[in-house]
């Protein structure tokens, strides 16, 4: 057993020393702490004010547009006159021209300006605001309608909630979607690229020769095991340092711009909502702050300590049961190419289950979704998949213990392959040769 | 030291060793001869229960061969490596432990080996950045650190130049003057005849001369071996 130890430390050091793990460790939280300042980014970059002058032929425009913290609007009065403002004050940056026609609604407008053409955020803000003061002005004229009843009957929106008949908690289904996929995907490329180190590693020996020397000191499923265990520590080593170090990044993010990441309590919007008068306010205020607190609850509603237990247990497993049989694939052939025949079956039960995810994500209790769950070769992805829904507890204990028996039967058929593979130099090896390995 | 009683081993319907009966010595330099695909390297897996026979047994020590026995084996393959990328030092200390020394005792074993072949300055270089002659250097070292009783070396000359083919042969003689029990197997007849007390010849699986090399020789007027070799074989 000390044996199998010492070839546990070697298969872990000599990878944990690789600049290789290094740069895939630090790059990682740095690329979570870059999505997760993006919002930063966006709130704090400096503001480009524009100012657009307006010019209105029909009479309905005049003084409707709205400034707003991006842009300002300045009535112009004729299109002369604007040109020359245009042309002349270096501040001023486009021109909206509504000219008139000889229908009473006018069909349209033109957006001039000098050189640099006005951002995507000032055309939509010009578009937005021409419908929208067209539209209440046809409403107010012909049915009666005021601005701000239109916008009462615009912004209003009601919000379907899955809910739990027992738990009386939210559903929040789309948040479960995602942490689903994330976490299913993520077993699956975890197993197969740690599998694949296994592989590699099991190659290398046998390509250099060395495994002959070292099976005449430990025996080939010492060799075998302590590499698969030492490659998964490493893999584990690594999930760790993603957590941890993402949580530093993400945490410190958070303390230097503690104002932007103060969720906006649900108080503060039903106070600006109830101010009521100025109903655009009132609208922006809600789509700008009902997805955040949405996400944080639906985030909350999720409990993360099982998911991390689940993720785990399904790693730990689901990759002993794949890498042994990735390390007797690495010990029956001779290149990488040679491989593929054997890696390909091997990998079609993870890839049956990506092929299925839309399937099982729409109904993630259904049949289909269940019997994956519970078949070792796809439950590490299924069950994580269906964990953030909820599960049977009897369904989880279920699956568990079949992954558990399935592992020292999968160990026994891949030692043996192993044994007799390691030592087979230059032969092709067919699925004929494995049968009798039997 | 070590007896090999009809041991027979069949790769599916192919016939690898049939009833090999050999004896070595204690404290002698066994040569171990034959063509190519005799069934030379087979045999050797045997002995170090790499691979088991169909049946047939071994002795070690006069008892019946244990897995344990194994650690008292010092085995240089005919296909040698080592890992690519690992120092050599930690690389020879790691297969040095797998062989049940300590890690002090085999980084001062290292030490020492490592200075009377004048190679220590290749401690700390990766084995790819070696020659092929300085790997086979290096495995030898590997080979012989943990003082085995018994020693199997598999063409243990090929790869390296001649001046390091003599070091190889007085180091070899000297670990025999030391008491260890040498098995070579070798193409390389001069050298056999120079070096082995008794030597085997095997062909197509089965031993065809098995003995002290001074009686095998004055049986054949004194030939050299490569003569013999070629007459029985042919």
């Amino acid at each position: 057993m000390n044996k199998i130890f010492l070839v546990i430390q070697r298969e872990y050091a000599t990878r944990v020393r690789k600049v290789s793990f290094w740069v895939l460790t630090i790059l990682v939280p740095i690329l979570i702490a870059a999505l997760y300042s993006v919002p930063i980014i966006l709130a704090t970059r400096p503001l480009e004010h524009a100012h657009v002058l307006v010019v209105d032929d029909t009479g309905i425009f005049q003084h409707q547009f709205r400034s707003s913290r991006d842009i300002t609007y300045h009535d112009a009065g004729s299109l002369e006159y604007a040109k020359r403002q245009l042309a002349e004050v270096d501040s001023m940056d486009a021109i909206v021209y509504i000219p008139a026609r000889e229908t009473t609604i006018p069909t349209d407008a033109f957006l001039y300006y000098r050189t640099d053409a006005p951002s995507m955020t000032v055309q939509g803000n010009v578009d937005s605001q021409l419908q929208e003061i067209l539209r209440n002005r046809i409403l107010l004229d012909v049915h009666g309608i005021s601005a701000d009843d239109y916008q009462l009957l615009t912004s209003t929106r009601i919000q379907l909630r899955t809910k739990d008949i027992e738990t009386g908690r939210d559903g929040f289904l789309g948040i479960k979607v995602a942490v689903g996929l994330i976490l299913g995907l993520l077993v699956f490329i975890a197993i197969i690229s740690f599998g694949s180190q296994v592989m590699r590693g099991v190659m290398e020996e046998k390509g250099s020769r060395i495994v002959e020397i070292i099976v005449c000191s430990v025996k080939p499923f010492q060799l075998m095991m302590g590499k698969v265990v030492g490659i998964g520590l490493v893999g584990l080593t690594q999930f760790a340092l993603w957590i941890l170090l993402s949580g530093i990044a993400v945490g410190a993010l958070q303390a230097t711009h503690s104002d932007l990441f103060s969720q906006a309590q649900p108080e503060q919007i039903t106070q600006i909502a109830t101010k009521g008068s100025d109903a655009t306010a009132q609208m922006e205020a809600a789509m700008q702050a009902t997805p955040v607190p949405e996400l944080m609850q639906g985030l909350a509603s999720i409990d993360f300590g099982v998911l991390l237990a689940a993720f785990l247990f399904y790693f730990v497993f689901g990759y002993l049961l794949y890498a042994t049989l990735f390390a007797a694939v690495g010990a029956l052939v001779d290149t990488e190419t040679d491989s593929q025949q054997f890696t390909l079956p091997l990998t079609v039960p993870l890839i049956l289950v990506v092929l299925l995810l839309p399937a099982m994500i729409n109904q993630p209790s259904g049949s289909l979704s269940v019997w994956l769950s519970m078949i070792p070769f796809t439950s590490p992805a299924a069950m994580l998949l269906r964990i953030p829904f909820g599960v049977p507890v009897w369904q989880v204990v279920l699956s568990a213990l079949l992954l558990l028996a399935t592992f020292p039967l999968c160990i026994w058929l891949a030692a043996r392959i192993y044994r007799s593979g390691i030592l087979r130099y230059g032969q092709k090896t067919t699925w004929r040769d494995i049968l009798r390995f039997f | 030291m070590l007896h090999i009683d009809h041991i027979t081993k069949h790769y599916g319907d192919y016939l690898a060793l049939d009833d090999i009966s050999l004896h070595v010595r204690r404290g002698t330099l066994f040569g171990l001869l034959g063509p190519n695909g005799a069934g030379k390297s087979t045999l050797i897996r045997i002995v170090n229960h790499i691979i088991a026979p169909d049946s047939g047994s071994l002795l070690f020590d006069g008892r019946p061969m244990r897995q344990d026995d194994v650690m008292q084996i010092g085995y240089l393959p005919e296909e040698r490596g080592l890992y690519k990328k690992m120092r050599v030092g930690e690389q020879c200390i790691y297969l040095a432990r797998l062989k049940g020394l300590s890690k002090e005792d085999a980084t001062r074993k290292l030490h020492q080996w490592f200075e009377r072949l004048d190679i220590d300055s290749w401690w700390n270089r990766r084995v790819e950045e070696l020659s092929k002659g300085m790997q086979q250097k290096v495995q030898f070292v590997v080979t012989v650190l943990h003082e085995p009783q018994l020693l199997i070396l598999d063409e243990p000359f090929s790869g390296f130049d001649p001046v390091n083919q003599d070091l190889l042969k007085q180091e070899i003689l000297r670990l025999k003057a030391q008491g260890t029990t040498v098995i070579i197997s070798t193409h390389n007849m001069p050298s056999a005849e120079e070096l082995c007390d008794d030597i085997a010849l095997i062909n197509q699986a089965r031993v065809v001369l098995h003995g002290p090399l001074a009686d095998i020789k004055a049986a054949h007027a004194a030939a050299p071996l490569d003569r013999i070799f070629i007459e029985t074989v042919t």
